[in-house]
């Protein structure tokens, strides 16, 4: 047996597991865009030559899912990125007991979205959460983090950032490591203070961690299912309602199989845009040795 | 700061283990709830609910345990020759496989439902380390793509002059220099599949075969009103529990695993 | 036809040429050594003899056998890595011990031969450690145990020395001749350091860039190189190189420029290092910056004229190729006959 033909054989079960478990829903949800297949045709898919599409433009709803998930996941992942800075320049300071800090810092991220959205449902409740307990203790009236439609997406991207900026942060520890000491100390030697040496020499080369935690980062939260699910459930009023959450309730509530496919395409579209843009980015900047 | 940074990510979790241990009427209560004495009540109601939760632990750890073993078994020849190959296809097949490593699986969802009815495979916890698995490989190849590349070169030929074959070269040099790599790997994937939610959704619908994710959100959903906050404080503090230790523990191994990962990918 | 002989051996990687149109002969128990820069195609030469890589073309001979797509493991060949290559995992028995079992050596005879090599090279308390705790001049030991026991056709030696330091190089030089020179397997020696070469191989062949330059006995390319690469690569200090006519150079070794009374170059020492037991000096000429070891004792003016015997010229073309017979550069150049 020739190499090539041995390392494709190694190579096959994996990726015909991949192929299955990614390419065949995503092409069957690009078909299934293309035609009704609800109760109404019971759930015989019906070629309906693009009317899940028209019906797409002119949803309000669907408009409204996609301004949502595109503001959660904008500032979400700013601040994440930002925490997740400093939390990681934090840890990358020596210090005593810096492993178990890394590991105690950690924990909000290996702990199952579902789980910790409960537990924030509970902290959040109104009036006996802690935050209200504490205000109605102060002799201040509660607020409802949870049922007020203008301020609740905030406590899903409070929610989030929880979570997710350990994880972040733990990527960017991984690029300050990845930074030569003697590089510091000659910048050092210069004259340079901490912030010029932050500016100068940690962030530039810490671009290219910083890249791939904003494009992994983007991609999830432009598909945030999970947290939204638990926590509030699309609601107050919808006001919550993320894409994936969308399609979800159009499939498996409605059962309507054709416009769910319909809007989980239009998220893939959402989410090709930060794709492209990686690309652009990469071909625009020398390549880096990392 | 440090300090900050440990009440920002502890706070919460040492919250809901505080609320587990109040009995209910603390809960709802006027006053401060601490004052209350701590009692096992809500452990209890969770552990003998309808399912108990310790159900839907061992569903987790059933899935979680399979779904790193198949990984493991399929990322590890992949890795390899797709190290040893270099070019267009290799470059290729890496580029794809961050691509879907990134990628987020609920848009997934829908055809994945589809494919477990056209082949009966829902409310099966076997059948569902399958997309857990195809889930999990991405990352899975990438990192142990990279463990291989930082492997000498030269302790493979060694091998190869010594007249050893593949098989035995794996299992005399590959697999023990791999050792930490497949530690770290086998402890990502657990955890993924420790938490994955949209599809153990779909797929599971038997309350008794409910993995751990579901299992709590069926709890939320229960109800919005009454929801019964000190059962869910025990539910959370069970369900993390593993999770804690097995991070406390591994800590080193999950740190070198996504920073190897992101070096590399 | 015994020993190994290489025919017409290139190897390419995509559009990358590493090797072109190998020919070389290793005669058996000779030790030859592989020299030249790096990249320029010895490791590689290495690896297809080893089998660790394909030829592109062209035919690998072992003792008139064809082993050109013989698999690595079945060429009984030895080598000695750069880096050692020994299993971090296993302790110095294992180590040993992993290849002869992969072989079916049956258990008696194993531990026979891997206590007569451990006794030879002094290894056996150390036998237990692993390869972190060894010194590098024990790991090379170990390297070279393994390559003994395998009683090989070929001895393949890949810059085996240079991860040690200069004076352990040294000592070892006779101790690496005594144990893989001289028996019935041809020896390959890569390096890139000439005294190495010079103190181990009974002939050197010089690569540059994928090319063979020349192939001959140490003394034969020091004083007769047939390319202008050999003259500048072999010998420190290095050859000063005098432009002529037509784009012709003219090399002319440190050792043989001197002082003279009258004729030869307008010279000012510029400065002067200790180099072993004679000076070398660095003299501004109007051809450009020239180095001179003065002979021992030889005292040094402010200014002088320096020279060379006509018989120590080395004429090379545009193309970097030797002349014979041209010169003599310019009539003033030369030294007076003595």
């Amino acid at each position: 047996m020739s190499e090539l033909a041995l390392d494709l054989l190694l190579m096959l079960p994996a990726l015909l597991l991949l192929a299955a478990v990614f390419l065949l829903p995503l092409l069957r949800a690009a078909w299934l865009s293309l035609h009704a297949s609800s109760v109404v045709t019971g759930l015989v898919a019906v070629p309906n030559g693009g009317a899940n599409w028209r019906r797409l433009l002119g949803d309000e709803r669907f408009l409204q899912d996609a301004w949502q998930t595109l503001r959660f996941a904008g500032v979400s992942v700013a601040l994440e990125l930002l925490l997740g800075l400093a939390l990681a320049l934090l840890l990358h300071r020596p210090s005593r007991g810096r492993g178990a800090l890394r590991a105690l810092v950690l924990l909000p991220w290996a702990l199952p979205t579902t789980v910790m959205a409960l537990g924030w449902r509970w902290i959040l409740n109104d009036p006996h959460g802690p935050f209200n307990a504490l205000l109605s203790r102060l002799g201040l009236p509660t607020y409802g983090f949870l049922t007020t439609p203008a301020t609740t997406w905030l406590a899903t991207v409070m929610a989030d950032v929880w979570k997710t900026t350990p994880f972040v942060a733990l990527l960017l520890l991984a690029g300050l490591q990845s930074i030569p000491a003697d590089l510091v100390e000659a910048l050092k030697l210069e004259g340079a203070g901490r912030l010029t040496i932050l500016r100068r020499l940690t962030l530039p080369l810490l671009a290219p961690w910083i890249g791939l935690a904003l494009l992994f980062r983007l991609a999830q939260a432009l598909g945030v299912f999970d947290l939204i699910q638990v926590l509030t459930g699309g609601g107050p009023a919808g006001s919550t309602e993320s894409l994936a959450v969308y399609a979800y309730r159009q499939a498996l509530r409605f059962l309507d199989f054709g416009y769910g496919s319909t809007v989980l395409m239009a998220t893939f579209a959402l989410l090709l845009l930060p794709g492209l843009a990686w690309l652009l980015l990469q071909n625009r900047l020398p390549r880096r040795n990392a | 700061m440090r300090l900050l940074a440990l009440l920002w990510s502890l706070g919460p979790l040492l919250w809901q283990l505080h609320t587990s241990l109040l009995p209910p009427e603390a809960l709802v209560g006027q006053g401060p709830a601490g004052a209350a004495a701590w009692t096992l009540a809500n452990y209890r109601l969770v552990l003998a609910g309808d399912p108990p939760l310790w159900r839907s632990l061992l569903n987790s750890a059933l899935v979680g345990g399979g779904t790193t073993a198949l990984t493991l078994l399929l990322a590890l020849p992949c890795a390899y020759a797709l190290q040893r190959r270099r070019g267009p296809l290799a470059w290729g097949v890496g580029a794809a496989l961050l691509a879907a490593a990134l990628f987020p699986t609920v848009l997934l969802f829908l055809g994945l439902l589809e494919l477990a009815r056209t082949f009966h495979l829902g409310n099966n916890l076997a059948a569902l380390c399958l997309p857990y698995t195809a889930l999990a490989l991405p990352l899975a190849i990438l990192l142990l793509r990279a463990a291989i590349a930082d492997l000498p070169p030269e302790l493979e030929d060694a091998a190869r002059l010594e007249g050893m074959g593949l098989g035995m070269r794996v299992r005399a040099v590959l697999l023990p220099l791999l050792a930490p790599a497949l530690a770290s790997t086998a402890i990502l994937t657990f955890l993924f599949s420790w938490n994955e939610y949209p599809i153990a959704l779909t797929w599971i619908s038997r309350v008794d075969r409910l993995t751990l994710p579901t299992a709590m959100a069926r709890l939320a959903g229960s109800s919005v009103f009454t929801v019964p906050y000190g059962a869910f404080a025990a539910a959370t503090v069970l369900g993390s529990l593993p999770l804690l230790l097995l991070v406390l523990v591994a800590q080193r191994w999950i740190v070198r695993g996504l920073t190897q990962g992101a070096v590399k990918g | 036809m015994s020993g190994l002989s290489l025919e017409q051996v290139s190897r390419r990687s995509g559009d990358r040429v590493l090797l072109e149109g190998l020919d070389l002969a290793v005669a058996p128990g000779e030790c030859l050594a592989l020299l030249g820069p790096s990249g320029c195609g010895k490791t590689t030469t290495l690896r297809l003899v080893a089998g660790l890589d394909p030829c592109s073309s062209g035919r690998i001979l072992l003792n008139g056998e064809d082993i050109t797509h013989r698999p690595a493991g079945e060429r009984q060949v030895a080598m000695v890595f750069q880096s050692y290559a020994l299993f971090p995992h296993l302790d110095v028995g294992e180590n040993l011990a992993l290849g002869l079992r992969s072989r079916g050596v049956p258990r008696p005879e194993r531990d026979r031969r891997i206590a007569a090599v451990l006794e030879l090279l002094e290894l056996t308390p150390l036998v237990r450690r692993r390869p972190a705790q060894l010194s590098g001049g024990q790991r090379q030991r170990v390297a070279l145990a393994r390559a003994l026991l395998r009683q090989p056709r070929i001895v393949l030696l890949d810059e085996p020395m240079s991860n040690l330091d200069a004076r352990l190089r040294e000592d070892l030089r006779p101790e690496l001749r005594r144990l893989l020179c001289g028996g019935e397997p041809p020896v390959l020696y890569v390096t890139h350091d000439q005294q190495e070469a010079m103190g181990m191989a009974d002939r050197i062949a010089v690569l540059q860039a994928g090319r063979l330059e020349q192939v001959g006995g140490v003394r034969e390319l020091y004083t007769d190189p047939r390319t202008r690469f050999v003259a500048d690569f072999l010998g420190r200090p290095a050859i000063n190189w005098l432009p002529a006519e037509g784009g012709r150079v003219l090399g002319v070794r440190p050792e043989h420029l001197r002082p003279q009374a009258e004729g030869g170059i307008a010279a000012r020492p510029l400065r002067r290092e200790w180099w072993g037991h004679q000076p070398l000096v660095w003299l501004e000429t109007p051809h450009g910056t020239l180095r001179m070891l003065l002979p021992a004792g030889g005292e040094l003016l402010d200014y002088l004229m320096v020279g060379w015997r006509a018989e120590n010229e080395l004429w090379f073309d545009a193309d970097g190729r030797r002349i014979d017979g041209a010169g003599p550069w310019r009539q003033q150049g030369r030294a007076r006959a003595v």
